[in-house]
């Protein structure tokens, strides 16, 4: 009995000691004279495992810039965690990194609701946040001096396609198929509010649960409204039963969809080859391009990261990292969170292989041009327009 | 527009209706409704797609293959997840085909990942005929038709007329009684799962062809073939293929005239039904007596 009683004893111990706060980096400022800390959550197991190359892209660019020796001496330690797009792993994972290993700042990271979970303490903890990989109006709108917006909204995206296709393809009948969520019903609102500018309404607007499998009757409503052009915001499997159920029914419309579409290659295989054509906004330069900085990225990646395809979603992670680099650099060797910030602020029309960026300590909105492709045979990127403004956005 | 309504519904619907025989195969043998049915059907299309891509066999051979394949893993599924339950109760079984589904996509999403990928089928959802005017069918309905129409005659003449139809009757109904008459039960189940697994893996390749192939693309479709079942009749296997077609018929009108409440319609139709006739539109309402 009294061994039982001691085995017990110890055992208990031995949790409590197990369940103590761990000394690590907490409540460091995420940075030595070493390194920098710098994290990004994404899903890199589960549904939404295809965008966690986010995550990995923005590895790409931290590993080139330590093998140029760093930011002012300080190499970049970069951690990636999966949450798998479950906004309870996330909050986990993040308190996890910001509490134990001290995290300077966070990049990308996937999921509106993943990030929506985190926005808060992370503003709480000071830890800055720059380019979530998702467009959402409530982290930047108030502004919340810790987060840096660089996704187009999709308000702003819809508005400029929506200008496209009436001012360059003479469109009159215009129909709007939706996922309906916020992401879905911001680019129903761009849209819409273009169109008042030239007095003209949708012919039809349909929404879909993001898991539908079948989109016939959607589909023939689309058909007998007589649109001549159909903007599709919802996500890659919908679109991909969308246009093969228009090629059963016989419909044949100009597609146009988001950025979160854009990845040509996948959508072109997915459907079939039935996505040539399309046209979408894009938030980076396409990633066949021979601009110089994505043929330096492409050759990086050959090096550093040859399993991964180096895809337009690759790219976003190196896209939202590239101006956290540029700020740090401008900072010089005094690093702090407030001269960070300070440097942030002071963002003025940087260009990296995305939009121009202005982050000023009233709109930490960055951008609201996108340029506009189209798909091209085997899923090459044609592009039809260079980066374009919103002219219509009111919160500039 | 109202023929391609109901030939688009009935399609849709005859899929669903197929991949509920498979749910409700094992139902009428066990009691147990088999969460991991999607998951096993999504992981056989895999199996289809790695051949066709890894191996560059004929769609034939490797849909052959596919079928061997899908039997074994309900077999094996039956044998290794369901057999060594100790004193299983209906409830623990139906926890344990839970596990099965999670461990499942789990696997798929290890071995192929999660980045959705075009399954090429024969039969194309873009190639329409006319047989009559006015009545447009892609040979992927056509398809669906025939396979439907073709399982339903065999499934009929296997439970009415061969022996191993009957003993799973047998077994639905009482298992001791089945037992002592000679039957071995364990054998019926293993059999039950494998049939199960080949027609739900089917079905299965005929959504992949629709839509895209992923780790999660049979749990939608594996919840609408559920409704489907339970709607005509989890016993009966005509009342479930007459359930999935009902379902498709009134989700595409529904969603025709009110899109925003196509994902509902269906279900709230089915709870209607459900409330009048609880054993569904055609299976007999018993109670098991103890």
């Amino acid at each position: 009995m009294k061994g039982t009683r001691s085995t017990v004893f110890w055992l208990m111990a031995l949790c409590v000691a197990l369940l103590l706060p761990v000394q690590g980096h907490a409540g460091a400022p995420g940075f030595d004279k070493k390194e920098i800390r710098i994290a990004q959550w994404g899903p890199q197991t589960g549904p939404a495992a295809p965008w966690g190359s986010v995550a990995r892209g923005s590895d790409l660019i931290f590993k080139m810039v330590n093998e140029e020796g760093g930011i002012h001496g300080r190499k970049i330690k970069y951690f990636i965690r999966d949450d798998q797009y479950n906004p309870a792993q996330t909050k986990a994972v993040v308190k996890e990194l910001v509490e134990r290993r001290g995290i300077f700042a966070f990049v990308g990271g996937v999921g509106a609701a993943c990030g929506m979970a985190v926005k808060d303490y992370l503003a709480e903890n000071k830890v800055v946040w720059v380019g979530p990989s998702t467009a959402i109006n409530e982290y930047v709108f108030p502004v919340s001096p810790y987060l840096f917006g660089i996704y187009p909204l999709y308000d702003d995206e819809a508005s400029v396609l929506a200008k496209y296709v009436v001012e360059n393809l003479k469109a009159q009948k215009i129909g709007f198929f939706y996922q309906n969520d916020s992401y879905g019903k911001s680019g129903l609102e761009g849209c819409k509010k273009r169109l008042a500018t030239y007095n003209m309404s949708l012919v039809e607007e349909i929404s879909v649960e993001p898991g539908e499998k079948d989109l016939s009757s959607q589909m023939l409503r689309l058909k007998n409204s007589g649109a001549e052009v159909v903007f599709l915001w919802v996500n890659p499997t919908s679109a991909t039963i969308a246009l093969k159920t228009c090629a059963t029914i016989g419909f044949k419309p100009q597609w146009v969809s988001s950025n979160t579409l854009s990845d040509f290659p996948l959508m072109n295989t997915i459907t079939g080859g039935l996505w040539e054509g399309v046209i979408t906004g894009g938030f980076g330069v396409p990633p066949d391009s021979d601009h110089p900085l994505i043929v330096k990225y492409r050759e990086a990646a050959k090096k550093y990261a040859p399993e991964e395809r180096c895809g337009t979603f690759y790219l976003a992670g190196v896209l939202f990292a590239e101006p956290l680099i540029d700020a740090l650099q401008r900072v010089g060797p005094d690093l702090s969170t407030e001269a960070f910030l300070d440097a942030l602020n002071t963002t003025k029309d940087y260009q990296g292989i995305g939009p121009k960026i202005t982050w000023t300590p009233e709109v930490h909105q960055g951008t609201d041009s996108i340029q506009i492709q189209q798909c091209g045979p085997k899923g090459s990127y044609i592009l039809l327009q260079d980066w374009v403004q919103n002219d219509l956005a009111t919160w500039k | 527009m109202i023929e391609q309504l109901i030939t688009e519904g009935l399609a849709i619907g005859a899929c669903y209706g197929l991949f509920g025989v498979a749910v409700a195969i094992i139902y009428k043998t066990s009691d147990v409704i088999n969460f991991g049915q999607g998951e096993m059907g999504m992981i056989s299309t895999f199996v289809t797609y790695h051949i066709l891509a890894q191996y560059g066999l004929p769609f034939w051979l490797a849909f052959v293959l596919t079928m061997l394949f899908a039997v074994l893993l309900g077999m094996f599924i039956e044998f290794f997840f369901m057999r060594p339950a100790k004193d299983p109760t209906v409830l623990g079984l139906i926890i344990i085909t839970l596990g099965a589904e999670m461990l499942l996509m789990g696997l798929a999403g290890w071995k192929w990942g999660a980045e959705q990928k075009d399954f090429t089928f024969p039969l194309s959802v873009q190639k329409v005929h006319e047989p009559i005017p006015g009545l447009i069918l892609n040979e992927w309905s056509i398809g669906v038709f025939a396979l439907t129409a073709l399982i339903m005659v065999l499934l009929f003449l296997f439970f009415r007329y061969s022996n191993l139809g009957i003993a799973m009757r047998a077994t639905q109904q009482n298992q001791n009684a089945a037992r002592i008459m000679g039957i071995k039960v364990e054998r019926v189940f293993s059999f039950t799962w494998g049939l199960s697994s080949l027609i739900g893996a089917v079905a299965a390749m005929f959504f992949a062809a629709r839509s895209v192939l992923d780790p999660n693309f049979m749990m939608e479709p594996f919840m609408r073939a559920f409704a489907a079942a339970v709607l005509g009749g989890l016993t009966s296997i005509p009342g479930v293929v007459v359930g999935g077609l009902l379902l498709g018929l009134i989700e595409n009108f529904f969603g025709y005239l009110w899109p925003v409440w196509k994902p509902i319609v269906a279900f709230v139709v089915i709870i209607i039904i459900l409330t009048i006739r609880p054993s569904g539109l055609f299976a007999r309402h018993y109670v098991k007596k103890v």
